[in-house]
């Protein structure tokens, strides 16, 4: 097994100074340091293009940062694939368009990565495929195909998939933004009970609502930088910074 | 309108054409009867198709059939060459390595810009002779059991001209490879990114991620060319004939030398050819609306 690194006992994921260039001299994310403490609910919030998504997409090594440090669960992601590999595995993502695997079942969607990756037999896997989907309110659709659903269900089905491999954390990228209306209260429900069933979860979204109800801590960032982070209620009656009561103002 | 109904509308343009098409061929077949100095023997042809064994009485495949089921042969085992090619070569074409997209490139580049015929005599002289003769290959195939024997000549060719076999293979799946690599890059290249990114969040290896994620995918995308691909190699597959295998178009050449009959033969590997390639092309048409259907 990979070395652990020792840091706070508390903090499953640890960030340090971590820096983000794309092609052509894009700074997409500029030194940000922050920790995720374990059975915290930490949302992201800010502007377009400031960075939201790369730093969430940097925790699962998605995207590879070129500077700084980030440990995950005591694992460090760096250029080591064992490493990554690790994190990957122990990190749940949930993807603005769902991103379910169209050529395959509802089941297998959820199956695939438990018997692949995890090793488990059919049986095992059907298992917990059929808790999850009980879980999410879809049990019916076990074996339709994604393009046989709703928005709401197969994002429903995706956090499913996602939760199939037993993750450590889930990382939410803008989960309901694709969503007709009517389906995100669905989605948002099923965020909610994760959150209170104590999942570590790290959720970009726009839903100021959700956001200050479920979150532990806000985190607002604006051009690459976290600008301002504190407990939800806290943030949102009373801002300290500037850019963050603009946008605030902006939207509440 | 209904979408469609216009297809089956026959319209002046139709009747047109079609009489002016049937008007082309008498006036053809005209001049061919009153001018050609050739006298039409097709009596000749069906015992080179099925003929009736002396010894057993039964039917069995005259030359031409026979022809056309190592054209088969050929064409499929050097498909599934190409394909494993196309595969691994597609991959290296979009990873990150930039040498190991330089090597899919100078490969691809390499067999599109050569002639194949010159790539048969390649592969013929330097990996059918010396190769397959090194590795023994050749000898174990000929001093192989009897069972064993028939096998390869029911599967490949008869081990008599193996090596032949083998080079002709090879050439073919090295040379179609090459365009099977472009249509399963572009069709990786097809599949929606996010898709590799959610196959990797939950933690799939990357030839898990291929083999599970993308490639069922991009078979989907790229299923009519990859079966227009195939139909492709059973017409290129002709021009392994200069080394012997006793493919379709060798038999043909074989047989015009033998009975100067050489319209009727030609015609005949012609119908023959057309028969492989148009079936095919009809079966995945079928397969292709079968898929649609299923709706993914
Ligand atoms: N693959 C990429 N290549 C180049 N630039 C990129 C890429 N992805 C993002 N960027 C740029 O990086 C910056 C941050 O983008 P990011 O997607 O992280 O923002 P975001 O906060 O998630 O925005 P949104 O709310 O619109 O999703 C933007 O300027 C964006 O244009
Ligand atoms: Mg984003």
């Amino acid at each position: 097994m990979s070395r652990r690194i020792p840091v706070e006992p508390d903090h499953i994921i640890s960030v340090r100074g971590i820096t983000k260039n794309y092609p052509g001299g894009i700074q997409a994310i500029r030194e940000i340091t922050m920790d995720v403490h374990r059975r915290e609910v930490v949302c992201v919030i800010g502007p377009s293009g400031s960075g939201k998504s790369t730093f969430l997409r940097c925790l699962n090594g998605l995207e590879q940062i070129d500077a700084g440090t980030i440990i995950v669960d005591g694992i460090p992601l760096d250029g080591n694939r064992r490493h990554r590999d690790e994190i990957r595995r122990e990190v749940g993502m949930v993807f603005q368009s769902f991103n379910l695997f169209p050529h395959m079942t509802v089941r297998r969607n959820i199956c695939l990565a438990q018997k692949r990756v995890r090793g488990k037999s059919d049986e095992e896997a059907f298992a917990v495929t059929h808790a999850l989907l009980r879980r999410v309110g879809i049990e019916e659709k076990t074996d339709a195909f994604p393009s046989q659903l709703s928005g709401g269900q197969q994002q429903r089905v995706a956090i499913a998939r996602a939760l199939a491999m037993n993750p450590k954390v889930m990382l939410f990228d803008e989960a309901t933004s694709a969503l007709d209306p009517e389906m995100i209260g669905e989605v948002l429900a099923v965020m909610r009970d994760l959150a209170l069933e104590g999942m570590t979860m790290v959720v970009v979204t726009h839903e100021m609502g959700f956001a200050r109800e479920v979150a532990d801590r806000i985190v607002f960032m604006d051009e690459g930088v976290i600008v301002e982070e504190g407990e939800a209620d806290e943030f949102f009656d009373a801002p300290r910074e500037e850019r963050t009561k603009a946008f605030l103002s902006k939207i509440l | 309108m209904i979408p469609g109904s216009h297809k089956r509308r026959f319209t002046l343009l139709d009747a047109v054409l079609i009489a002016a098409m049937i008007a082309a061929v008498i006036l053809l077949a005209r001049r061919i009867r009153d001018d050609l100095v050739y006298q039409w023997q097709w009596s000749v042809i069906p015992q080179y198709l099925v003929r009736r064994q002396a010894s057993t009485g039964r039917l069995v495949a005259g030359v031409l059939v026979q022809g056309l089921l190592m054209t088969l042969r050929l064409a499929f085992w050097s498909a599934v060459g190409a394909l494993l090619i196309g595969v691994g070569v597609g991959i290296l074409r979009i990873t990150k390595s930039r040498s190991a997209r330089a090597i899919g490139r100078v490969y691809v580049e390499l067999m599109r810009n050569t002639p194949p015929l010159v790539l048969v005599f390649i592969f013929f002289f330097f990996i059918g002779n010396q190769v397959t003769t090194a590795l023994g290959i050749d000898s174990w195939v000929r001093n192989a059991p009897e069972g064993t024997r028939q096998t390869i000549t029911l599967l490949f060719s008869p081990p008599a001209r193996f090596a032949e076999f083998l080079s002709a293979t090879m050439t073919l799946a090295v040379y179609e490879g090459a365009y099977m690599a472009e249509i399963i890059r572009a069709g990786i290249q097809s599949v929606e990114k996010g898709q590799t990114e959610a196959a990797y969040a939950v933690g799939l290896t990357r030839s898990d991620q291929y083999r599970f994620v993308i490639l069922p995918q991009a078979v989907r995308t790229i299923s009519p060319a990859l079966a227009g691909q195939f139909i492709s190699t059973i017409k290129d597959s002709a021009i392994v004939a200069v080394i012997s295998v006793q493919e379709l178009t060798f038999r043909g050449l074989e047989l015009m030398s033998a009975t100067f009959r050489t319209f009727e033969i030609w015609i005949t590997v012609t119908v023959l050819y057309f028969i492989l390639t148009g079936g095919l092309s009809a079966a995945a048409r079928i397969v292709e609306r079968r898929m649609r259907v299923r709706g993914h």
